[in-house]
This record gives C-alpha cells, structure tokens and sequence, in this order.
C-alpha cells in the first residue's frame, strides 16, 4: 500500500477537478481501483474503468466509458499488460461546479493514522478525533482502509470497524 | 422366491376379476398403449337416460310446457280472484314469453354456475357495487321540440297557473322550458371536447391574480409619491431599483463598519475622500454590502448604505440559525472560517461578522480569522464565505444520494 502514489492520485484528481476535465487517468493499482470504486459507490466519481494507456471509448448513450460496456467490452488484465494499465475516471461536474471537491490526504507516507470506531463515531458527528478532523460540512466524506476493503467513513461506523484513515473528500 | 407361476384355469384368464391382488405394470415390448378399459372409472358413468329420469321434473323445460289457462282454468280463477286481479294475471302471463320461462327459470347445472343461489336482479347495497351515476351527461338522442310542443308547453303553463299571471312568473317559465327532448343535463351542461382551463379567469401559474397585482402597483406608487416630496435622488434611485418602499428601507438593519479616509495623490497633491462601508439585511437572511466613497463622511455613508441595501442577497440559514457547514472564505491576506454550532451557542466572533450575523440573521456561529485581520477585507471574506455555503439539497443531487437530516428526524421536524 503506497501512500505516495496515492498522495500523487489525490492531487492529480485536484488537479483535473480544476482543470474541469471529464475524465482523467490514474496509474493503476488494487488501492486506488478499490478507493476509486468507493468514491463511485458515494457518487464523487461517474465510472471507474480499468484500461490501457489511451482511454476506452465512451458508451454509446452514456458518453463516457463504462465497465459494463457491453459493446466494447473491457479488456481483460493479463500478466502481459498488466503493467500498461491505468484506472480511467470518470469526473463529475454539477451545477457548474465539480462534484468532488477537494481530496486530501489525511495519512501521510511518514505517519500512518489509524482510527478505532469510537473516534470514528466522533468524527461522524462533526467532532474532533485525534489528529482526524470531524465531518462538519455537508457533503463531505472520509475514506478508510479496512478488513473489509476501502469503505466510507459512515459505512465503518455503521459496521462498527476502524481502520487506517486515507483520504477526505470535501 | 419361486419364479414358477401358479396353475391357473385356462378360462379364468377371461375374466380379469378373477385374478387375485394388485396388478403389476409389466413391460411392453409394443408400442400401443396398455389397456385401459378394464379399469374402474372414479366416477361411475350414468347412462344419459337414467339422468334424465333422476333430476327434477323443471330440468328441460320446453317452450310448449307453458301453456297459456284454458277457459275452464279460468273460470276456475275467477272464482277466487276479482276482475281486476284476473286482468293482473292476464297481463303477467303476457308479459313473460314461454321461452324465457324455459330457459330462464331453470337452475343452472354447467361447470361456470355460480355455487350459491342469489337474485342477481337486484342491487344489494352492501355486497353488489355502488350503481354510479353516468359519467357523461350526453344524450344522444335528444331532438329539438317541436313548435307543437311548445305550444302544448305554453298551454300547461297557462293551464296550471292562476289567472293573474305576474311577469316574474312568465321570466321564470319561459328560463326553466327546455328546447330539447331527452337528458336535462344534455342541454344543461353538455359535454364539451375542449379541455378545461387550468386556470381561473384573472389566475396564473405563480403569480397573483391580476387584480391584485394592479392594486399592490397602485399602492406603492400611491405611498412612494406620498414621501417623494422628502426623497432625495439617490433614495428614489433606490427605492426604484429594489421596489421596497421608504418605511420597509427605514426597517432594515443597516451597519456602517469600517470608516477611514482615502487619499488620491495628484500632481496637484493629495485628495482626501471619506470611505465607508456597510452591510444590510432584514434580520431574516438577507444581507449586503456596500462601499461609498466621497468627500463628505455623511455622503459615504449613506452612499454605502445604499449601496448595501442594493446588493442585498439571501444568505442559507441552516434551521434558520446557523449555517450550513464550516466554511473559509478569503480575501487578500485575511483568511477566515466560519463554523456552525449548536442552538444556543450564540454569536462568538469578532465584532465585524457579529454584526453582518446580525444584520443576516444569524444566531449561533463561531468564527476564526487567520493571517492578516484588515477589516474591510475581514467583512468582505466573511461575506464570501457566508455566500459560498453547499445546500445539502444540492450536494445530495450531485452525489447521486439520498440525504437526510438527522436532527430534523430525531425532533420529527419540529426544529
């Protein structure tokens, strides 16, 4: 699990935000595929298709490219191309404003933070918990790395698990 | 296990009664289909003729069973029965054809009858349906009267009223005689193709009626030009502009905060002008503001003011107390955040956004302001920051999710 790279990905999601792309791509990798299709899952993101190094092409009535074209088809990962792959992510915008906001990370490379489901409890409510700030503007969420694969900060409470604190979305 | 069969009498192979226990289905080495006939029906089958002998003599009642009563019958009738009564059973035997009688009165044996006896001539209230009245009120075969029928209308009329006639009543005949022949309701509200007007006549989809938009323009202008005679310029320019009038002005809150001379250095030396700057609001979540520069102090202010009262816009309230969210807002070198708390907190900030809070409406905020505390831009941060707050609505239709404002559930939105 390389915080660098995703360091990397969150300000490059930041970026394109700014940039207003609609679809932009990160390097591939299971951590930021299974935090990617958290952040579809909460709505941050339009689709999360893994593709090679240009992007797939869009779904005939979608307009961008989905994982469940059945046109086209996603092509499958193999130990040849495996290393040519890159996560294509779809970007949303809203009222002229980009849907994901801003992310951030919250654990650093150097300094790993976990959270237990006590503090989590309190930084689903809007209070401090240790070095993690609490969720107070709405629309805001936290990503967590747990047993159960990388889940949102609510979806931890309510499964009564903690876990290594990743990104903030706002 | 013996495999040998038994000896059997070659002539009990004829009758299959005659062997012992259960059959068992052996294997056919040909493809017809076993024999079937020899065995039992569930149902014993009833030869038709013994049917026709068991049922009740109403089964198949024919036409010619219903014979019309000979004279002897008659006369046997009259007996019991007075003329009138016999002239009754007469037009009885009449009115129902033998072949109805046949083929109605006869108890249903079919697979589809119904498997309780009922009369489905009436209309039982509580178990049939609501007999409904019909749905159009058209007749389609309704005719113009004649001029006979008219004539023959008047005449009841005069017939039937007394002989002093008023012209009330005549006005109230000649309104309630029909032209027509058939349904009333088709001549008194007949049904029409056209779709019905959505609207009232007057009505719009949000504004108010036109009469009452009339009267609101008519009484503003009537109290503008009341107070126009002590208007200054720069009030009726705004008066215009917003439509409020002097007195909702007048109620506004409006608060001079910062104040400092300017100075503009020309080759003639330096001019110094007045600069002030206001906020505005309604108490109930509106809020501007306005900067006015001028030589005079009196004239910045109230050009601010002004100004402010113009650029008023509605701030989102939370609960209509608080905001929604934190929220950072930032010019030049102040950065600033405004925090949302709890009912009851109160205002605990710094002077300047106490006052644009109060100004808004706002009743429970905390504030920080980092960096650099410049006033003017403190106010003007503070303002971006106040009008940069996401409407959880939107957020939700952003997202794609369903949101739900938990304390609105848990005080069953008595908040």
């Amino acid at each position: 699990m390389s915080l660098v790279n995703l360091a990397h990905v969150c300000s490059h999601l930041n970026n394109a935000t700014k940039a207003r792309l609609s679809l932009t791509s990160i390097p591939n990798s299971n951590l930021h595929l299974k935090l990617c299709l958290a952040m579809q899952n909460s709505g941050y993101l339009s689709s999360v298709v893994r593709g090679g190094p240009t992007p797939p092409p869009a779904h005939p009535i979608l307009g961008y490219p989905a994982a469940n074209d059945e046109a086209e088809g996603v092509e499958a990962v193999t130990r040849d191309n495996v290393a040519s792959r890159r996560l294509w992510l779809g970007l949303k915008y809203w009222k002229n404003e980009s849907v994901l906001g801003k992310v951030k990370m919250v654990s650093k490379p150097t300094r790993r933070v976990n959270i237990d489901v006590e503090g989590l409890r309190r930084v689903v409510r809007g209070e401090d918990a240790g070095s993690v700030g609490g969720l107070r503007s709405p629309g805001e969420s936290l990503f967590l790395s747990t047993d159960r694969g990388i889940l949102e900060a609510r979806e931890c409470v309510e499964k009564k698990i903690g876990g290594l604190v990743l990104c903030r979305v706002l | 296990m013996s495999f040998a069969r038994p000896a059997r009498c070659l002539f009990c192979n004829f009758s299959r009664n005659a062997i012992p226990g259960t059959r068992v289905p052996r294997r056919q080495f040909h493809p017809t289909p076993a024999p079937l006939s020899n065995r039992k029906p569930k149902i014993p089958s009833v030869k038709a003729p013994e049917k026709q002998n068991g049922s009740s003599s109403r089964q198949d009642l024919k036409p010619e069973d219903f014979k019309a009563y000979t004279e002897e019958e008659t006369a046997h009738l009259a007996k019991e029965y007075s003329a009138a009564q016999m002239e009754a059973i007469k037009a009885g035997e009449a009115a129902i054809s033998p072949k109805d009688l046949s083929e109605q009165s006869v108890r249903r044996t079919d697979p589809y009858r119904f498997k309780y006896l009922d009369d489905f001539s009436v209309i039982e209230p509580g178990i049939d349906r609501h007999v409904r009245a019909p749905e159009t009120n058209s007749d389609y075969n309704f005719k113009l009267k004649s001029e006979d029928q008219f004539i023959e209308d008047f005449g009841r009329f005069f017939a039937e009223s007394n002989e002093d006639i008023r012209p009330a009543d005549f006005v109230r005949f000649a309104e309630s005689l029909r032209l027509t022949e058939g349904k009333e309701e088709n001549e008194l509200n007949p049904h029409s193709a056209l779709v019905p007007d959505l609207f009232g006549p007057g009505e719009t989809i949000d504004e108010p009626r036109v009469e009452e938009r009339k009267t609101a323009a008519e009484k503003g202008e009537k109290e503008r030009s009341l107070e126009a005679e002590e208007l200054t310029d720069a009030l009726k320019s705004l008066l215009l502009a917003t439509g409020y009038t002097e007195r909702q002005v007048r109620e506004l809150r409006t608060k001079t905060l910062v104040s400092h001379s300017v100075v503009n250095q020309t080759r003639l030396g330096k001019v110094r002008r007045a600069y002030r700057l206001s906020v505005a609001g309604n108490g109930n979540g509106l809020l501007g503001i306005g900067e006015g520069k001028s030589e005079e102090a009196a004239d910045a202010k109230i050009q601010s003011q002004y100004r402010a009262i113009r650029n008023m816009q509605p701030v989102p309230r939370y609960e209509n107390r608080t905001i929604f969210g934190d929220v950072k807002g930032k010019v030049g070198a102040v950065e600033l955040q405004l925090m949302h708390r709890p009912p009851g907190f109160g205002l605990r900030t710094q002077h300047l956004i106490y006052e644009m809070c109060r100004a808004a409406g706002i009743h429970d905020l905390a504030a920080r302001v980092n960096r650099s505390r410049n006033k003017m831009n403190t106010v003007k941060a503070a303002y971006e920051a106040l009008m940069s707050q996401r409407d959880p609505e939107e957020v939700a239709r952003a997202r794609g999710k369903k949101m739900v404002d938990v304390r609105k559930v848990y005080y069953a939105g008595k908040v």
